[in-house]
């Protein structure tokens, strides 16, 4: 399959390439002195990145598509947050049943991403600022409805669960992969995915081409806080939590990994499997800062550097190759 | 030499050789014109001369010394001073404000002098015969007095060489008299002026000599005692035009587009048009005449305030683009680098969008896709590499292909074109003049929107004049003339009573 030509093949590849040099390195670094068990390469600590990945991983799927219509997404972080509350409160404390619980908590991601796409498109806010407000206005409703105290599911989960026969720890990165699997052949398969490229890369000309701009932009918005959404009741399930302080942050580290991935913030380019590879690049990284000495520190630091690193190298790519 | 020379100037936008190498020399003190068609190089050449592009290869120097212009500053420190086509002001400021901006007099700590400015500005009007405070805002200004408010922003800092870019586009005949006065002025000052239109009678009125520009070559300097119109139009085209054809409307065909009382606020108002099937009807007018507004909102973008449209006799819902095409309404636009082509895709995407937003299938076929596409770029004789580079490899003129090919897929029954060949060369401006005669021979109904009135005579058989968004006449091609044509299009405007 060829998606969108040659720069793209090229940008997945050189992601997944960063990716996987990243591992050697860390690899060879951490190589123990003696011994023969690896702290860094096992799989206990491969699920573990993969697992923690996973929540940044989901939500920058969503965040891809968004960026790559041409718009951005502030509010990843606090759907996270508010649908592990939803999900957590009502199984907790209203006594509801699991399902129902799960299927609120991503009821959470339909009605933010509503209201996004109404303040984007009808009330035409800079998406910038309507995801914004989003981001403060969902945060707080986490708030106000814990009160500042947080639901414990773990002790009410099963132990050892195996959802569909999946252990639970599992569950994100299968989550994680399925979705992104699918969404690449949504965005690169379907008349709808080579509209959201359109609108992000000429929005005039797509207007000028009989593309609804309110159908697509809504769509775009939609899913990716419902993506959020998942990804916060994958969280609440997995870490065992409901909290309104979870995810604090995300949202940039979400949009970083779109970008890490190849999406172009001026809109057009990028792509969903990139968007997932980028966020592997940083919790491997996280995981990896984490067991060297004295590293956690810099993590920040290390973070921002890669982030324009990557970025410059693909603009250089992305010059040869046209 | 005292003047300007250009020096083998050669510049190229990746697969586009916008100039070739191209030497003239403008003396001092005279008023000199840069002619050519649109694509030919002209506004390359300024770009160059203002500092904003800088050329591959070539010099220009100004009394005999090497210009070296890295920045829009550096021009206008070596005295060239730029008046640019489309107003490149800042509408929010006051006059004096445009006039300054960017070198205001500042006292001491930076202080904006505020006071002096408004003096000078005062003194400049004058100069230019202009009765305009320095405190108004120039969105409140019209067309014209911008223009001439960039003059004065040209002249505030002692320029010695004064660029115009098409100066009067968008200028009714009493401000273009106006501005050629105060030109004239300026010349008997001593100011070199390098005046570049495509509009001959005024060429013909203002300048001693006239370059000649063609596919980015300059074909030669014409004193203006020695030529005449024709002999420059044949510079221009590289070849005599061809006698026009003799152009009646198919008769007895039946009506293919019929608009009633159509009005958009504020720029289209209560017009009338009938297009026969096999007819090409050309549109006629000045900038803000309401050409484009009125193809647009046939074609659905925007929703009419009233009136009603029928293709086929079949009624189209109000503002929608779906149902436009559906009923085989297709719209080429005019700005195609803004308003049609996605850089970031690749051709077999531009191509296929037209009929993937008619068809009902949701997947996207690559197989189908391609061979459909790489058809489109046979049968349009579209010159590139494959179906999957991206649009910007590809010259002006297969661009503007790109969009006529991808309209053509859906095979319209109204076939709407916004001025299309705006910046191609004459090689494709043909086969897109061409491609329009044979849509209208297959049954379309074609309507042509053009500032270029040669072009409009060529291709139309019929030519309807706009002004204020309000349709001023109509007239046959064997009726239409420059004279005629320019006189309705510049006329008062017939309010409805």
């Amino acid at each position: 399959m060829r998606p969108l030509g040659r720069v793209w093949r090229i940008r997945e590849a050189s992601t997944l390439a960063i990716l996987l040099l990243e591992i050697l390195f860390f690899g060879w670094y951490l190589w123990p002195d003696s011994g023969t068990y690896h702290p860094f390469l096992n799989s206990s600590n491969a699920l573990l990145v993969l697992k923690y990945s996973s929540i940044y991983g989901i939500a920058a799927i969503g965040a891809a598509i968004v960026i790559i219509s041409g718009g951005i997404d502030l509010s990843p972080g606090a759907v996270i947050a508010l649908a592990s509350v939803v999900t957590g409160g009502l199984f907790v404390e209203a006594g509801w049943g699991l399902t129902p619980s799960i299927l609120a908590g991503l009821l959470v991601g339909v009605i933010s991403g509503l209201v996004i796409s109404l303040l984007v498109i009808v009330v035409q806010l800079p998406p910038f600022i309507a995801t914004l407000g989003a981001m403060g206005i969902i945060r707080g409703a986490g708030f106000i409805i814990t009160e500042g105290r947080y639901y414990d599911l773990s002790r009410l989960l099963p132990r050892g669960w195996h959802p569909l026969g999946i252990p639970l720890d599992w569950w994100p990165p299968v989550v994680m992969i399925a979705l992104a699997f699918a969404f690449q052949l949504i965005t690169h398969r379907l008349q709808w995915g080579r509209a959201v490229y359109a609108v992000g890369g000429n929005e005039t000309a797509a207007f000028f081409s009989g593309i609804s701009l309110g159908r697509i932009k809504t769509s775009v918005y939609l899913i990716s806080a419902i993506l959020a959404s998942v990804s916060g009741v994958v969280l609440a399930l997995v870490q065992g939590q409901g909290k309104a302080d979870l995810a604090m942050g995300y949202e940039l580290d979400i949009i970083a990994s779109a970008v890490v991935g190849g999406a172009s913030l001026s809109g057009g380019r990028g792509s969903v499997i990139g968007a997932v590879l980028g966020a592997l690049i940083f919790g491997v990284l996280r995981n990896a800062l984490a067991q060297i000495p004295g590293a956690t520190f810099y993590d920040r630091l290390i973070v921002g550097v890669v982030v324009i690193v990557i970025v410059v190298m693909d603009q250089i790519l992305v010059k040869r190759g046209a | 030499m005292p003047g300007l020379e250009f020096i083998d100037i050669r510049k190229s936008f990746g697969a586009v050789r916008a100039l070739r190498g191209v030497s003239l020399a403008v003396r001092e003190g005279e008023t000199h014109a840069l002619i050519g068609e649109n694509g030919a190089g002209k506004s390359t050449l300024l770009k160059i001369l203002a500092g904003i592009v800088s050329p591959d290869a070539g010099e220009i120097q100004l009394d005999d010394r090497r210009l070296s212009l890295s920045g829009p500053r550096d021009a206008l420190a070596h005295g060239i001073g730029m008046v640019y086509q489309e107003t490149v002001m800042f509408p929010n400021l006051t006059v004096a404000g445009n006039i300054f901006a960017g070198r205001e007099l500042t006292g001491r700590g930076g202080v904006l002098l505020e006071r002096e400015m408004r003096q000078r500005t005062r003194d400049l009007l004058a100069r230019l015969h202009l009765a305009l405070p320095p405190e108004a805002r120039l969105e409140h200004l019209s067309a014209a007095h911008s223009q001439l408010v960039q003059v004065a922003r040209a002249l505030a800092f002692d320029c010695r060489v004064l660029v115009l870019d098409e100066p009067t586009t968008s200028l009714t005949a009493a401000d273009a008299d106006h501005l050629f006065r105060v030109l004239e002025d300026l010349r008997d000052r001593g100011v070199t002026i390098l005046y570049v239109s495509h509009r001959l009678p005024e060429v013909f009125r203002l300048c001693q000599r006239m370059s000649v520009l063609r596919d980015g070559q300059h074909v030669g300097t014409y004193d203006r005692s020695a030529v005449t119109p024709d002999d420059i139009v044949r510079a221009m085209v590289g070849r005599d035009l061809p006698a026009r054809e003799a152009t009646t409307p198919p008769a007895g065909a039946k009506c293919v587009l019929r608009v009633r009382g159509l009005s958009r606020a504020p720029l289209v108002h209560n017009v009338d048009l009938d297009v026969a099937g096999g007819e090409v009807v050309g549109i006629f007018g000045l900038v803000g005449s309401g050409r484009s507004e009125l193809l647009e909102t046939i074609f659905g973008l925007h929703a009419a305030d009233s009136g009603e449209i029928f293709v086929d006799d079949v009624r189209l819902a109000r503002g929608s683009v779906r149902a436009a095409t559906r009923a085989g309404v297709a719209l080429v636009p005019e700005d195609r680098q803004r308003q049609a082509l996605f850089f970031n895709l690749v051709l077999r995407h531009n191509l296929v969008l037209a009929r993937a937003a008619l068809g009902r299938s949701i997947v996207v076929r690559p197989t189908e896709e391609r061979g459909f596409s790489t058809r489109l770029l046979e049968t349009w004789r579209i010159k590139a590499p494959s179906v999957d580079v991206t649009p910007d490899k590809l010259s002006g003129g297969n661009q503007q292909k790109v969009v006529l090919a991808r309209w053509l897929s859906i095979q319209p029954r109204v076939f709407l074109l916004d001025e299309p060949t705006k910046g191609v060369d004459v090689g494709a401006k043909d086969e897109i003049h061409t491609i329009v005669r044979q849509q209208a021979v297959a049954g379309a109904a074609c309507v042509v929107v053009s500032s270029d009135l040669p072009e409009v005579l060529a291709v139309a058989h019929r030519i309807v004049v706009m002004r204020e968004g309000r349709i001023q006449g109509e007239l046959t091609a064997a009726q239409a003339n420059e004279h005629t044509v320019m006189q309705l299009a510049t006329a008062p405007v017939r309010r409805a009573s």
